[in-house]
């Protein structure tokens, strides 16, 4: 007996696949309307760096790029300049300056000193995002960073008139210094992944470094919080060892009787 | 009465977090609105304020009925701009007036609260034998305390549920709105702790002058009397 269990007469019919729309993190950069509006002045890319980050990527890519990354670099001063006031507010006097001034200096600094190792990772990661475009998406984390902080100055100004521990201010700076990076570090991943990348190894690589040297650079330019006689420190030493002996030097500190 | 119903402004509106309403209120804002929350939370902390701090003396109900709304509202203010960048970064786009009035309405409910237990409590501490040195470690002392956390705390809990509610309708996805929710409450909690911290006393020492700021206000910081404290535990021999 010949039992066929599949009819013969007209196959089943296969559903239409039904067009899926990629998620906005997928599309390519340009495909919404929105991304392709220009980016006049700084107030734009403050607002666009916190609402449309795909937008400002875009903008990056096209030609005259410059004023757009220029932008974001002087509202990454500004911002900086503001945070490093509320700094300086813990000691006041000559700090007043000087922790802006060191804040502005090490940030800028750091940049300049990872900007090289940025271009190369990417590359040797199938990167084809230019040069320009690099720096770009790093005066976006600069720009995003230093806004952030400028969010926490209200809070860093509060404790800083409430407490003399520079280590308790040092630990509350590096606790919004660390978000600040996150949120800006997002940004610069969100950028790095239209940029045809094969392995964002190289990218993950380059933020263990920027963030080591970014350390660094603050006790390289110690004092910040607190005060000296002179305005860079005579002595070379690592952050770890500077650290180490704050937080032996406090601890010593609240067990001598008052 | 009437007036304000049909305008949408009232505390009805707000403590059963009519969700149509409230986007309303956060898309269309106006002076008014302002104002009824701002009125609330003076009226409403303020009150309470004036309940925890007559047991100790009618001027330290004075002194925390200022106290109570002013941490309120310092806590908005400071974090506004804070809050207003940490929504659209994790994942809610809204602005700086939305994010701020959102906050305002949730602090504008649990005031409301606050308000409506403020009779019940000054009708307890009224009930109260006087705040003395012993009365500090009595039984009394201790469960006046923690009815205050109680009721703060369900008064906090129940503002926050409306504002996630509020923030949900506005996301595109639960998860971003939990996340900020998540952030600013830590945001205002961690500043809102040291600007209480500054502003005691609220219920008052009998050992202590009654002032509206101690002497010693801007010396240490809360989290550096938390960490000494359990320091101190940990290593007492």
């Amino acid at each position: 007996m010949n039992i066929d269990p599949i009819p013969g007469n007209v196959p089943p019919t296969i559903p239409p696949r039904t067009p899926i729309s990629p998620a906005p993190g997928l599309q390519k950069l340009g495909e919404n309307p929105e991304e392709r509006e220009p980016i006049p002045n700084m107030v734009v890319a403050i607002e666009a760096v916190l609402r449309q980050p795909r937008r400002i990527m875009y903008q990056l890519r096209q030609p005259g790029s410059g004023k757009l990354i220029g932008s974001m670099l002087l509202a990454t001063i500004i911002c900086i300049l503001v945070y490093g006031l509320v700094v300086g507010s813990f000691s006041m006097h000559d700090q007043l300056w000087a922790a802006p001034v060191k804040l502005a200096l090490g940030l800028l600094l750091t940049s300049l000193i990872c900007l090289p190792s940025l271009y190369i990772f990417t590359c040797l990661s199938g990167s084809q995002a230019r040069l320009a475009e690099m720096v770009g998406l790093l005066s976006g984390l600069l720009m995003l960073m230093t806004l952030l902080l400028v969010g926490f100055a209200p809070v860093a100004w509060l404790f800083s008139q409430s407490t003399n521990s520079i280590v308790w201010m040092g630990v509350l700076h590096l606790l919004f210094w660390f978000i600040a990076v996150f949120f800006g570090l997002r940004f610069l991943e969100a950028g790095f992944s239209h940029t045809q990348a094969r392995s964002a190894a190289g990218l993950n690589t380059w933020i263990i470094i920027f963030v080591l040297v970014a350390i660094q650079m603050t006790t390289a330019l110690r004092p910040i919080i607190g005060t000296s006689k002179t305005f860079l420190p005579t002595e070379k030493r690592f952050f770890i060892s500077h650290w180490g002996d704050n937080l032996e030097k406090a601890a010593k500190d609240s067990r001598s009787p008052d | 009465m009437t007036s304000l119903a049909t305008n949408g402004i009232s505390l009805g509106v707000l403590l059963r977090g009519d969700l149509d309403s409230l986007t309303t209120w956060l898309s269309h804002w106006n002076g008014r609105r302002l104002a009824f929350c701002l009125a609330v939370i003076f009226i409403g902390a303020g009150c309470y304020g004036a309940a925890m701090g007559m047991w100790r003396a009618p001027l330290q109900a004075l002194y925390v009925a200022i106290k109570f709304p002013l941490i309120i509202l310092l806590t908005s203010l400071a974090n506004a701009l804070l809050n207003a960048m940490l929504a659209p970064l994790l994942g809610l786009n809204i602005g700086l007036r939305q994010s701020f009035l959102a906050i305002l309405i949730s602090f504008t409910i649990a005031s409301a609260i606050l308000g409506a237990f403020s009779p019940l409590l000054a009708f307890l501490v009224w009930n109260a034998p006087p705040l003395s040195a012993t009365a500090q470690a009595s039984a009394t002392y201790s469960f006046i305390q923690l009815l205050q956390v109680v009721i703060i705390a369900f008064a906090g809990i129940t503002a926050n549920v409306r504002l996630i509610q509020l923030l949900r309708r506005f996301s595109t996805g639960r998860a971003a709105a939990s996340r900020v929710l998540f952030a600013w409450l830590a945001g205002n909690l961690f500043f809102g702790s040291q600007l209480t911290w500054i502003l005691r006393p609220f219920i008052g020492s009998p050992g202590l002058a009654v002032e509206f700021l101690r002497k010693d206000a801007l010396h240490g910081n809360f989290y550096e009397t938390v960490f000494r404290s359990i320091l101190y535990l940990l290593t007492r021999k």
